[in-house]
């Protein structure tokens, strides 16, 4: 169960150059570094806005995140305290990276019932989210590997195992 | 039922034929290339990541196949910073102690110089970690971009995890391209259409007689950009002009590749090339674009009706201009451009950068005088690199600035400055409005 706030609210085709632009990609490696650039050139207000909590929740519309495969996306996102984005469609890289990460995505076909400051229970179980500030209750649909892997935060266990039998070959 | 070059080369790498939709636990791939804005943090979370695997196995750190993975400095490249640079030296390093290859600065763009050295074929599985990864699907492989963890995984193991086969979507191409329309302008066309999610989680498959009428580099603007409409990648079917590309290239072995003509696709369009003109991207996404006849109408819509990735623009002058990326800087482009600029110069109000993609195309020009056109004309002519494209370095983008470029992107901020105005076109349709100052119809040069 995640509980969160949502602290931005964006529409369609938000990209990965908005969440954060190229100049900053090669001065860290350190993921953290990411954090205070994120949409620095797109909405500069949305670090601030961060603070106000340690489980943000993001809204999008269609597409959220397209453009540039860039991981750092992911990173600029969750080391602002981003738990859980909820849009209606993001594209593979992204969403890949994500998952990678264990940044929670969540695909619903309409968000118009999210909106700014409102309180949101997400069970990954049970695969509903409770809007405790509107008093309603969604489900939401993902796929049990992916629910998985967000919970666990990767999959790097995963990969090692795999190495480790091609390696004993 | 048959099926599209991509089920084929899944099936093919699973040793089984495979569904659309079906999850791939773990699917081989067959080559691997890093930039250097991702090559770093790679090879550090790879040696952090399974370094301790390597040394219980009792063996070295070595990469799935040396000769399958490669690293390319193109991003920011005559390295600006001391990160950078550090960045470079550790992917050179990590490379000699493996043999691994890595290219030199200046040698050219990661989805330009691997074609050119005949490393992609048809049937391979291309990972690479820039999203334009989408332009070696004109070689008729399976090539997309991914982030650094997916990279670094696939790094040790020379796998992808979890991949879901995904459906094609047709665009078959008909008919012949005008005089001074080109296939930077059919793929802008393309996104237009589509939208910038238009083609979601599908692969765009290219095809048809106008697709077969097209050179190789013209084949690869068009992939390039695939990811533009959200596509998964680009791809394109093994034909006479491939394998005449390929012969005494490829240095690996080349087997042709084409779709069933009964494999099913999301949905069929047709394009019909003759009907095309020389198309611009306006301001803030590549989606919004406008056939060049229709310019002024664009340019009052965006002040009527601005919405935030669609801003006005005052007017069709322009300050900047760009020849030079991985859509659009290969021998042929430059060829378009010279066409064009050749007996001109460059506008006085006019900033033109031209970068040749790769430093073969780079001696290229310059032995047949291509590059002097551009120098005596008053462009600056610079090494192989990115370039201006992702706004770091080599012609970053004031608040005042109003660019065209043959780049991929135009998103807010991209270039440099957030208010920057940034156009995308053709080489031809570039290099007549660096001459003229404004957003220039280049099919006159062609006449």
């Amino acid at each position: 169960m995640m509980t969160g706030k949502i602290t931005s609210v964006y529409g369609n085709d938000i990209n990965t150059d908005d969440i954060i632009p190229a100049s900053f990609l090669q001065q860290s490696t350190d993921r953290k570094f990411f954090a205070e650039y994120a949409f620095d050139r797109h909405d500069p207000a949305f670090r601030d806005r961060c603070k106000e909590t340690d489980t943000n929740i993001v809204i999008g519309g269609e597409n959220f995140a397209c453009g540039s495969s860039r991981e750092q996306a992911v990173y600029a996102l969750k080391e602002n305290g981003v738990v859980c984005v909820i849009a209606q469609s993001y594209p593979d890289i992204f969403y890949r990276n994500s998952l990678s990460n264990g940044l929670v995505l969540i695909a619903v076909p309409d968000t118009s019932a999210f909106h700014m400051g409102d309180e949101l229970n997400v069970d990954l179980d049970n695969f509903t989210i409770e809007n405790k500030t509107q008093g309603t209750t969604i489900r939401f649909e993902m796929n049990p590997d992916d629910q998985n892997t967000f919970q666990q935060g990767g999959m790097v266990g995963r990969v090692r195992r795999h190495l480790e039998e091609l390696l004993a070959k | 039922m048959g099926q599209t070059m991509v089920e084929k080369i899944v099936s093919h790498q699973v040793g089984r034929r495979v569904q659309i939709g079906e999850k791939i636990e773990r699917l081989p791939i067959t080559k691997l290339f890093f930039n250097d804005v991702i090559g770093p943090p790679a090879i550090e979370n790879f040696m952090a990541d399974f370094g301790e695997i390597f040394d219980r196995a009792g063996k070295p750190a070595q990469v799935f196949d040396p000769k399958r993975v490669f690293f390319l400095p193109d991003h920011s490249v005559p390295t600006f910073s001391i990160h950078i640079a550090e960045g470079v030296k550790l992917m050179q390093s990590f490379s000699k102690e493996r043999g691994i290859k890595c290219y030199k600065e200046g040698d050219g763009i990661e989805h330009v110089v691997l074609i050119e050295d005949g490393q992609i074929v048809p049937w391979d599985i291309v990972l690479g970690t820039d999203s334009h990864t989408d332009t070696n699907g004109a070689l008729g492989t399976l090539a997309f971009g991914v982030g650094t963890t997916d990279a670094e995984y696939a790094m040790a193991t020379g796998h992808l995890y979890d991949f879901v086969v995904p459906e094609s979507v047709k665009f078959e191409l008909t008919g012949a391209l005008p005089k001074g329309v080109f296939s930077k302008d059919i793929i802008l066309h393309i996104i237009g259409m589509m939208g910038a999610g238009g083609c979601s989680k599908r692969v765009a498959e290219f095809t048809g007689p106008g697709v077969r009428s097209l050179t190789m580099d013209a084949r690869t603007t068009m992939c390039n950009m695939a990811v533009e409409m959200s596509a998964r990648t680009g791809i394109m079917a093994y034909d006479e002009v491939m394998a005449d590309f390929l012969k005494d290239r490829a240095e690996w072995p080349v087997e042709p590749i084409d779709s069933d003509p009964d494999a099913s696709y999301a949905a069929t369009y047709t394009i019909d090339l003759s009907a095309l003109e020389p198309t611009v991207a306006f301001p803030n996404k590549p989606a919004n674009t406008t056939p060049i006849s229709k310019l002024q109408d664009m340019i009052e819509r965006s002040q009527r009706e601005p919405t935030p990735d669609f801003v006005p623009v005052d007017d069709d002058t322009i300050t900047d201009a760009f020849l030079g990326s991985c859509t659009n800087a290969r021998y042929e482009d430059l060829v378009a451009g010279a066409a064009v600029m050749r007996g001109h110069k460059v506008h006085p109000d006019v900033n033109l950068i031209v970068i040749p993609a790769s430093r073969k195309v780079y001696e290229r020009a310059m032995d047949e005088g291509l590059l002097q056109v551009f120098v005596k004309a008053g462009a600056n002519v610079e090494s192989s690199n990115c370039g201006p494209c992702f706004g770091s370095h080599m012609g970053v983008m004031s608040g005042k600035s109003k660019m065209i470029s043959t780049s991929n992107r135009n998103y807010k901020g991209r270039m440099g400055s957030p208010d920057a105005r940034i156009f995308l076109a053709s080489p031809a349709t570039v290099i007549a409005s660096a001459i003229e100052g404004r957003i220039t119809d280049p099919r006159k040069y062609f006449e």
